[in-house]
């Protein structure tokens, strides 16, 4: 129910209603712990900042299922990657006082599939941020309308749940 | 910044606090007893068990730790318990206490409630094989039984030879009939042999062929070089002959040795009836050993199991780890773990120190400490450490030293128990009925040492009884001659001492039992008995002897006269295949002077001729 809510929420969204800056964060803070092992320290401080900070959940959930997938595929990609920075002789004092740090060592950034993931799903971030935006100003211009028109589109606003969650929205105003 | 969001968390981290400090306690003593139960394989109960947070300090009322062998049994308890476990380390999964304060330790105490626990299905489906130290154990538990059974009270000198004989399966009767039946089949063969070999047909042929070359018949040295050629041939036939005879003489030789050497098992066969039987009259033989186990093995091994057995506890859950380095594993979400230094490298579980303190059964304060229990010792680099001891006001003293190295994959164990100072007042030394007497005085001391390396044991345990006085009046009369003898052998000893030896593999196991008194009880009931187990023995010995005389007689007679005439009837033929080869030598030396004398003939008149022709 809260997942529909939120689909349904993040549709609405993203006609006109939300700030293209706030589903395009929520989108990259979803992408960071969808391309990240889940259990991670850096993970639940994301979650906290998607709760506290006005970025899109609805986006961030579908972000997170999208880059899911993704990471299980790109999981030997990031392991590699892992494991060149991590035997990268430049690197290997901040490695060490990185481990060394009870606090830092928590984040498990010795792991190479955790930083694999990490630096890459942060760099990911610089290019698909604006490319989000850009994407969801192009969605409400051209593809919204078409969205609209689709049967599957239709079926779900004819569900009993839908118009039950839209009884909810217009009571509490 | 989104308002229901902060809210959201901090009811979330305020839910989380509450049902922490409300439910831990009880799910981390719930996690603890099943794992440990599981580990045991019986009870493990804790009450009053607190757990802090924030300061993450356990500390429990009370510890039981029931005996899987018997579950209305504690192995030990412990009372107020209290420590703090490390905080990083359980970020990693590491459990690392520094201190343990242990109180009111207690070694084999009762339970109130039966400590059985329903062991989980273990899906692996795989069994543990039994390992050196249960091997040793099972060994000895065998040899307590052996011990048991030979009972220096369970001595007859009297016996009724006729019903002893009825319960003894004499074997050697049965193996003298297969000897027998044996020795049928194989003459038998070697008659029929012998009689249907086509050796002496041919050596009639031969005879024949030879008679028949004439000498003086041959005429010229034509007729002398082709009876020549033929002789040659019966040559060549009768060495071949010859050479069949000898290839006959070694297979009857061997035949017959294998039958002699049978022959001659006869002797040992009746000797292991003779033993059989004096076995089941139980007559002993007096040596030391005998003695010794009887009087004290039963107790000295089954003591020395009791302290196996907790190094067998101690070996499985301490060396369970050596040497398990977990495989490489890349899965989703597992990556490689690079480790920059040894800072994280602890064991699962590490406790530094216990300190611990109790009584023993008997009221002896004991304290002490036991260094370093860790489930890796290659990560902790250090042996487990037992120093334990306690005197109590009498002087009786309890000293528990050891060493349980996990280190490399040997593992090694090096347990001291010393006991000292008891009172042996109305106890008895030995539950053997040679011993039937209380102490009126005396003190003892009960010492083990047990040293263990992989699969290789040496050990010894000892008592001693020390200033020692046997209460003969309370006992009343000897009931009995032998019981008689060892009041006089023992009323001049005031000190008893026993040692037990174990050393070896499990393969190999040497057991010995030793004691001063031995001595005593041998030359005591040598004096008196043996002159009467001796003509028991003789006795039985006569009687196997005398049911086995007759056939052993008949094997010997078959096997004699059947060699011999087989013997004669051999040496016939090799007689006759020798005459024929002396005969056939003749032949050809007496065809090679006539050829020569017809030669010499031909050559002369040949001369004559010529000489006539040129007018000499």
């Amino acid at each position: 129910m809260l997942l529909l809510k939120y689909i349904a929420k993040l549709l609405k969204e993203l006609s006109s209603e939300a700030e293209p800056s706030q589903l395009a964060g929520g989108f990259i803070l979803g992408m960071i712990i969808g391309l990240t092992p889940v259990m991670s320290l850096h993970n639940l401080l994301i979650v906290v900042l998607i709760l506290i900070i006005k970025v899109n959940i609805g986006m961030a959930i579908l972000s997170f299922a999208v880059f899911s997938g993704v990471a299980y595929l790109a999981d030997p990609a990031f392991h590699a990657f892992g494991v060149w920075m991590l035997e990268n002789e430049s690197l290997r004092g901040l490695w060490t006082s990185m481990y060394d740090n009870e606090w830092l060592a928590m984040t498990r950034f010795y792991n190479t599939v955790v930083l694999g993931s990490f630096v890459s799903a942060v760099l990911l971030c610089l290019p698909m941020f604006p490319l989000t935006m850009f994407g969801i100003k192009q969605y409400r211009v051209h593809i919204h309308a078409r969205v609209q028109k689709l049967k599957i589109v239709k079926a779900l606003k004819g569900t009993k749940i839908y118009s039950i969650y839209q009884t909810v929205n217009r009571v509490r105003g | 910044m989104r308002v229901k969001g902060i809210i959201f968390i901090v009811v979330l981290v305020a839910i989380g606090f509450g049902l922490s400090m409300l439910l831990t306690d009880s799910w981390i003593e719930e996690k603890i007893e099943y794992n440990a139960s599981v580990a045991n394989e019986a009870k493990v109960e804790i009450d009053g068990f607190e757990f802090d947070l924030f300061s993450l300090k356990i500390r429990w009322d009370r510890l039981q730790v029931a005996n899987p062998k018997n579950t209305m049994m504690n192995t030990f308890e412990t009372g107020d318990t209290e420590f703090d476990m490390d905080f990083w380390p359980l970020l990693w999964s590491k459990v690392i206490i520094e201190d343990v304060k242990l109180t009111g330790f207690q070694l084999d105490t009762e339970r109130e409630t039966d400590g059985y626990f329903e062991m989980p299905i273990d899906e692996s489906g795989e069994e543990e094989e039994p390992g050196f130290i249960s091997e040793v154990t099972n060994q000895i538990t065998g040899e307590i039984k052996k011990n048991a059974q030979t009972q220096i009270d369970e001595i007859k000198t009297d016996i009724d030879v006729d019903a002893l004989m009825a319960k003894v399966n004499l074997q050697s009767l049965n193996k003298m009939d297969s000897l027998q039946t044996g020795l049928q089949k194989n003459y038998t063969k070697w008659e029929n042999t012998l009689k249907n070999n086509p050796i002496e047909k041919n050596v009639d042929e031969i005879k024949k062929n030879v008679d028949g070359l004439e000498v003086p018949k041959l005429k010229d040295p034509k007729q002398a070089i082709a009876a020549l050629e033929d002789v040659k041939k019966l040559s060549e036939q009768v060495k071949k002959l010859k050479t069949e005879t000898e290839q006959l003489k070694k297979d009857f030789d061997q035949d017959f040795n294998n039958s002699s050497k049978s022959v001659g098992q006869i002797d040992n066969w009746i000797k292991d009836d003779i033993q059989s039987a004096v076995n089941v009259a139980k007559l002993p033989d007096f040596d030391i050993q005998s003695i010794g186990t009887a009087l004290f093995g039963g107790n000295l091994l089954g003591d020395f199991n009791v302290y196996l057995e907790y190094i067998g506890v101690a070996r499985k859950y301490g060396s369970r780890f050596v040497g398990a380095d977990e495989e490489e594993k890349i899965e989703r979400y597992e990556g490689k773990n690079f480790e920059f230094s040894d800072k994280y490298d602890w064991p699962d579980l590490w406790i530094k120190n216990v300190s611990l303190s109790g009584k023993t059964k008997t009221e002896i304060d004991i304290s002490g400490t036991i260094t370093n229990i860790s489930n890796d010792q290659k990560k902790t680099g250090l042996p487990i450490i037992i120093d334990l001891g306690g005197v109590d006001k009498n002087k009786v003293s309890l000293s528990v030293k050891g060493e349980l190295n996990y280190l490399t994959d040997e593992p090694k164990e090096n347990v001291s128990v010393i006991y000292d100072g008891f009172s042996l007042k109305k106890a008895k030394i030995s539950p053997s009925n040679l011993l039937p007497y209380e102490l009126k005085e005396g003190k003892g001391e009960v010492s083990a040492q047990l040293d263990l390396i992989d699969k290789k044991i040496k050990s010894e345990i000892g008592y001693k009884a020390k200033g020692i006085t046997f209460d003969f009046e309370k006992a009343g009369k000897p009931k009995n001659k032998i019981e008689s003898v060892v009041r006089d052998a023992i009323k001049s000893t005031d000190e008893v001492y026993a040692t037990a030896l174990i050393d070896g593999t499990a393969k190999k196991l040497n057991i010995k039992v030793r004691s001063n008194i031995d001595d005593l009880f041998v030359n005591a009931l040598k004096n008196t008995v043996q002159k009467e187990v001796d003509a028991a023995k003789k006795k039985i010995q006569n009687e196997v002897e005398r049911q086995v005389t007759e056939k052993r007689k008949e094997v010997e007679k078959i096997a004699k006269e059947k060699e011999a005439q087989l013997r004669a009837e051999y040496e016939k033929l090799q007689a006759k295949v020798d005459e024929q080869t002396k005969k056939v030598e003749e032949k050809k030396a007496e065809i090679e002077k006539k050829k020569k004398e017809l030669e010499d003939a031909v050559k002369d008149a040949a001369k004559n001729a010529l000489k006539k022709k040129i007018g000499f």
